[in-house]
């Protein structure tokens, strides 16, 4: 653990730019397969529209900042507070469906909130996108690539150990409870609805607050970046990294994202490279790397490292 | 508005509904049959515009002969997909079936954008001409071939269902797959049919659509308006979804005619919406099981 967060601090000196770049869009994807996670992973919900929660978080933010003049930080809190607020609305009403049904009010949010940005070109920028200004921190500018980075990582350390907590806390084994069977849990006594509930929020709070970071980060917003594409990319994350692990979402969105960086010169190639491990990884490896390695090491082919 | 503006939005409402309602009956016969809901269907509508493409292209063949080929060969991708990559997860959760076909969706469409890029390519068919006038009517000839290829669709499906001892094995297995096996009826095998005859009706879609918008990747677009169709038609019933795409052809044109662009978009994914959460068995369809 602590090698590892030694290599994290010391990566950017070994970068170039572009890896650079990559290691901060880990950062952000990290985040938000962190809370997709949680909704997916342990409460069972299928979300198509995680994507749009990151949409929500990266637009509101960057209208405080740009029409409020307030600074990054109390913008990226509004940003993400909007997210799980709507991610509450949204879950509000859907806690009563489940899976196919689900997943098609969520497509319909998805689809909804994409025209919405493209139909109001005169705040959001509409299709020609909106560029974000430099963030400003407690008075102190942003500028360099390093102290985004440190920032970035700084961020996504906080979401993992508040997903890890959550995850283990009496929210995270109701959720865990819902997934594995919502008459069992009803049965004894967790209120269904309210904790579905809880997931939604949690889930686009997480989505919302990756995706301000992401709009600094790029510094540009096309609204084409929020569509099912980069929903069913976070998925990936999750399926591949692992179902209900928040270790599975940390080596999921690391490894995919990363992955480019290993895909040189075959550019084009990416997105059918992404679909593939999706399909080959539910096909074969439906619990993920997380159950991959957990296996590894129930047969001692390995030797597990010391549990702190 | 004169009546004859609302007569001619109704037939180009109603064709685009046509294509709506052909896309949405590939949607509901394998989800009938077999319980999975094909997210990678409208990518299959997308090759079946492409391998139209291709035929046409490449073999001097007349155009009907190009189309029952294009059908048959979608078939035979239907049938590959559901043996490779359906089947052995058909038992598995609803969250691995959703996103597995949106995978297989994913790669069709990946594959497409290699080969032929972003490119829009036409496509014509012998049928498009001028504007027929039928007194003070004029009327895209496209729109009627259209609408009388799902009539002549509908017909063949009422006939295939209600006549052949097939089809009512079919229906048989989506009542109750087990009872169909006990019967001596294949399940297997009429999973493997449903999947052909909705990747058939799926290129058929691809073949009529593409004349009017060309061809290119995006075709694929279709499917959420097929789902919404499918969804107003209370998602296990080929009526309904037949219904369910010609109500919605005919609302969003005649929203896009009075009220702007903004609102056609934003009625589908709203109507989607408030169907799912207020009346999720649709409008046509029965009270919704839930299976513990």
């Amino acid at each position: 653990m602590l090698a590892a967060a030694a290599a994290l601090c010391v990566a950017p000196l070994a970068l170039g730019s572009y890896q650079l770049y990559l290691a901060q869009l880990m950062m952000i994807n990290v985040i938000a397969a962190a809370g997709l996670n949680l909704l997916t992973g342990n409460c069972g919900q299928i979300s198509l529209c995680h994507s749009s929660f990151m949409a929500i978080g990266a637009y509101a933010s960057a209208l405080v900042v740009i029409h409020t003049g307030l600074s990054f930080l109390p913008a990226l809190a509004i940003g993400t507070f909007a997210a799980a607020l709507l991610g509450a609305c949204l879950g509000y009403p859907a806690r009563r469906l489940s899976g196919l049904y689900l997943a098609l009010v969520t497509l319909g949010f998805l689809q909804l909130v994409q025209i919405l940005i493209e139909e109001f070109p005169e705040l959001t920028g509409g299709v020609r996108g909106l560029s974000v200004p430099k963030p400003q921190v407690l008075g102190y500018a942003i500028r360099s690539d390093f102290t985004l980075y440190y920032f970035l990582l700084g961020a996504a350390a906080v979401a993992v150990f508040l997903a890890d907590n959550l995850q283990r806390s009496r929210f995270g084994r109701a959720f865990n409870a819902v997934r594995q069977s919502a008459f069992a849990a009803q049965a004894l006594g967790i209120p269904l609805g309210r904790t579905k509930l809880v997931a939604f929020a949690v889930a686009a709070g997480f989505a919302g607050l990756s995706g301000g970071l992401m709009a600094v980060t790029v510094g540009f917003m096309d609204p084409t970046e929020f569509g099912i594409s980069t929903s069913l990319r976070q998925i990936t994350f999750i399926v591949v990294g692992g179902l209900g692990s928040v270790t599975g979402s940390v080596l999921g969105a690391v490894l995919l994202t990363g992955l480019p960086e290993f895909l040189r010169g075959t550019q084009e190639y990416a997105d059918l490279v992404y679909a593939a491990i999706l399909l080959g990884s539910l096909l074969f490896m439906p619990r993920g790397i997380k159950g991959l390695l957990d296996d590894l090491w129930s047969l001692r082919l390995v030797r597990k490292p010391a549990t702190p | 508005m004169t009546w004859q503006i609302a007569f001619q939005l109704a037939v180009s409402g109603l064709s685009v509904g046509s294509i709506y309602a052909l896309v949405a009956l590939a949607l509901v016969i394998p989800f009938k049959a077999s319980g999975v809901l094909n997210f990678a269907q409208g990518e299959m509508v997308t090759l079946g515009a492409y391998i139209g493409l291709v035929l046409s292209t490449s073999l001097p063949l007349p155009f009907v002969a190009v189309a029952a080929l294009t059908v048959i060969i979608a078939g035979a991708f239907g049938v590959l997909i559901e043996r490779l990559f359906i089947r052995p997860i058909v038992a598995a959760p609803e969250f691995t079936l959703v996103i597995a076909t949106f995978a297989i969706g994913l790669i069709i469409k990946a594959a497409i954008r290699l080969h032929w890029q972003d490119n829009t390519f036409p496509f014509d068919a012998p049928y498009a001409g001028p504007a027929l006038a039928v007194g003070p009517l004029r009327v895209n000839p496209s729109y009627l071939i259209i609408i009388a290829c799902l009539a002549a669709l509908v017909g063949v499906l009422v006939a295939f269902f209600r006549g052949t001892k097939f089809g009512k094995a079919m229906r048989a297995v989506a009542i109750d797959p087990r009872a169909a096996r006990l019967m001596g009826i294949r399940v297997e095998s009429i999973f493997m049919s449903a999947w052909a005859l909705a990747a058939g009706i799926g290129a058929i879609a691809g073949l009529l659509v593409a004349p009017l918008i060309g061809i290119n990747p995006e075709i694929g677009q279709l499917i959420v308006k097929a789902l919404v169709a499918a969804v107003i038609g209370g998602f296990t019933s080929l009526g309904g979804a037949v219904a369910g795409g010609l109500l919605l052809g005919v609302l969003e044109t005649f929203c896009g005619a009075f009220f702007g662009a903004t609102l056609k978009n934003i009625v589908p994914f709203g109507i989607l919406i408030l169907l799912l959460l207020l009346k999720p068995q649709g409008l046509f369809g029965g009270s919704l099981q839930q299976r513990v």
